[in-house]
């Protein structure tokens, strides 16, 4: 269509118009070209953003073994009653290992939990399968003196050991464990103050478990300017999460969250004792522990993991087993302890012999 | 025939399973069976057993006091960096020890137990003059009090481990 166009300079004749080749149709080119070019930044931004998303290697090292436990002082649920069929009462005793995550961030390597080592625990607790975390690392590629970071998921004795024997590592506990052992060792009534009430044992009392050793070597660890109180959920590292478990096994329990190529585990020492309890919704090694947090706890991995399966407890008689999936790709290694190799990152070479 | 052979094979199937099941539930209580019995400890003689309760009367007051000294290092260090405070903390404590060596050193010890009253002793008098280095750092404020304190204090706690796994075998449990 021929159309006149005033303009100030007199009418002026052009030639055939369209709307786009008007001032909107213009607008509107541009914004379209606008709109795509944001949607490919983010495209690309979102792409970037999943190729660096951070994933650990993690292995697990059996510290050492109790032997012959009865499985109800474990778990009350599953207290043996001769007699019965049941499968849930039919097992007298169970062996627990003692479990220690080795976990490779990119150069850093972390372990949660670290086991003990005085030959006196062993005999007098009848543990055995024991070798020293140094020696169990090597076995792995590792030296002690290569761990960075420790997160302790409770200071009791059986899993805040050997803090010497690691140098280098920064020690991760939570300021509410160094709280909750305070004030039961204050408190006026001695037999809640009591670490062992008597030669028999102290019976889950408020400060039990918490013995000499293990508070020397952790002051050792804050003396030397190597540790951090944690206050709560933090990060230590890119997608590597402390988080709270107050009360879930003792008054500041923590758990630690973890990517791998296996999806988000979640470690969480005695808060975790047994992965059966974790499925069947039991409480496991009742100590200083509110059963609500415990489950509150095992929801928590829930809720990580979209599952069970990926929660790694710290007693599981089924470990190394294909019982307990995420640690069946097992060895035997030293004095007769085992490992599982749970999860490799891109790249990582598999350290199973 | 069609319909017979899909039962026959879900059947199979079925029994598959079920022997599985059956071997892993054998299997698992043959673990159970197969493991070694626990070491019994040596029973104490009479003597013995005396000595090892009227030393258990100090140990039982030993043990806390021996964290609490750990805690008021922890304490000092991450939170009220205050030397008053920890006086007040320690200086209770190296009455106690050095009172607890005293009363380990009057006890009647059994020959059989003279190598075990002696790490016993030694703990004490770690732990007294751990104490004192803790105090010598509120006077100077030398920093190497508190690491050489430390290390007495690791000592003799490996000193009280060692005559607990005699004396008193069933004071650890599984935690």
């Amino acid at each position: 269509m021929t159309t006149l166009v005033t303009t100030r300079l007199g009418t002026t004749r052009l030639g055939t118009t369209r709307l786009g080749t008007t001032g909107l149709g213009l607008r509107v080119r541009l914004f379209a070209s606008i709109l795509v070019g944001l949607v490919v930044l983010a495209v690309a931004a979102g792409t970037s953003a999943l190729a660096q998303a951070p994933v650990c290697s993690v292995w697990l090292i059996e510290s050492s073994r109790f032997m012959k436990v009865p499985f109800g002082s474990f778990m009350p649920d599953r207290t043996f009653v001769p007699g019965s069929n049941k499968p849930e009462s039919n097992i007298p005793t169970v062996d627990l290992p003692v479990n220690v995550g080795v976990i490779k961030c990119g150069n850093e390597l972390i372990l949660y939990d670290t086991g003990w080592k005085q030959q006196e625990y062993l005999k007098m607790t009848g543990s055995e399968h024991w070798a020293p975390i140094g020696e169990q690392l090597k076995v792995l590629g590792f030296n002690a003196a290569d761990v960075t970071k420790v997160v302790i998921g409770h200071a009791h004795w059986d899993h805040a050991g050997q803090l010497s024997d690691l140098p280098n590592a920064v020690l991760y506990v939570q300021r509410e464990e160094l709280k909750a052992i305070e004030w039961a060792l204050n408190y006026p009534e001695k037999h809640i103050r009591a670490i062992n009430s008597d030669p028999g044992g102290c019976y889950r009392t408020p400060a039990c478990g918490y013995m000499p050793l293990t508070m020397e070597e952790v002051y050792g660890k804050v003396l030397k300017g190597k540790a951090v109180i944690v206050d709560g959920e933090m990060e230590i590292l890119p997608g590597v999460r402390i988080h709270p478990a107050f009360r879930a096994h003792t008054g500041g329990s923590q758990l630690l969250e973890v990517p791998t190529s296996i999806g988000k585990l979640v470690f969480g020492s005695d808060a975790f004792s047994s992965y059966e309890a974790i499925r069947d919704w039991m409480v496991a090694n009742v100590q200083q522990t509110d059963s609500v947090q415990q489950f509150l706890a095992y929801e928590k991995c829930y809720k990580i993991t979209g599952g069970y399966e990926n929660c790694v407890a710290a007693h599981e008689p089924l470990s190394y087993t294909d019982k307990y999936p995420i640690t069946k790709n097992s060895w035997v290694a030293l004095n007769g302890g085992r490992m599982a190799e749970v999860a490799l990152a891109p790249g990582e070479k598999s350290r199973k012999p | 025939m069609l319909l017979a052979s899909a039962v026959a094979a879900l059947a199979g199937v079925v029994m598959i399973f079920a022997v599985q099941h059956e071997m892993g539930s054998r299997l698992g209580q043959q673990v159970v069976i197969a493991t070694s019995p626990r070491p019994e400890p040596r029973a104490l003689t009479a003597d013995e057993d005396r000595y090892a309760a009227a030393l258990w009367e100090v140990h039982r007051e030993v043990t806390p006091s021996a964290v609490a000294m750990s805690f008021a290092g922890i304490a000092y260090k991450t939170e009220m960096q205050d030397v008053q405070e920890l006086e007040r903390r320690i200086a209770p404590l190296a009455m106690f020890f050095t009172r607890a060596e005293a009363r380990v050193q009057s006890l009647a010890v059994p020959e059989s137990l003279s190598k075990v009253h002696g790490q016993y002793a030694e703990a004490m008098t770690l732990y007294a003059n751990a104490s004192g280095e803790m105090l010598k750092f509120v006077r100077d404020g030398q920093a190497q009090h508190l690491l050489d304190a430390q290390g007495m204090g690791l000592k003799a706690s490996e000193n009280m481990l060692r005559v607990g796994e005699v004396l008193w075998p069933g004071q650890y449990k599984p935690h």
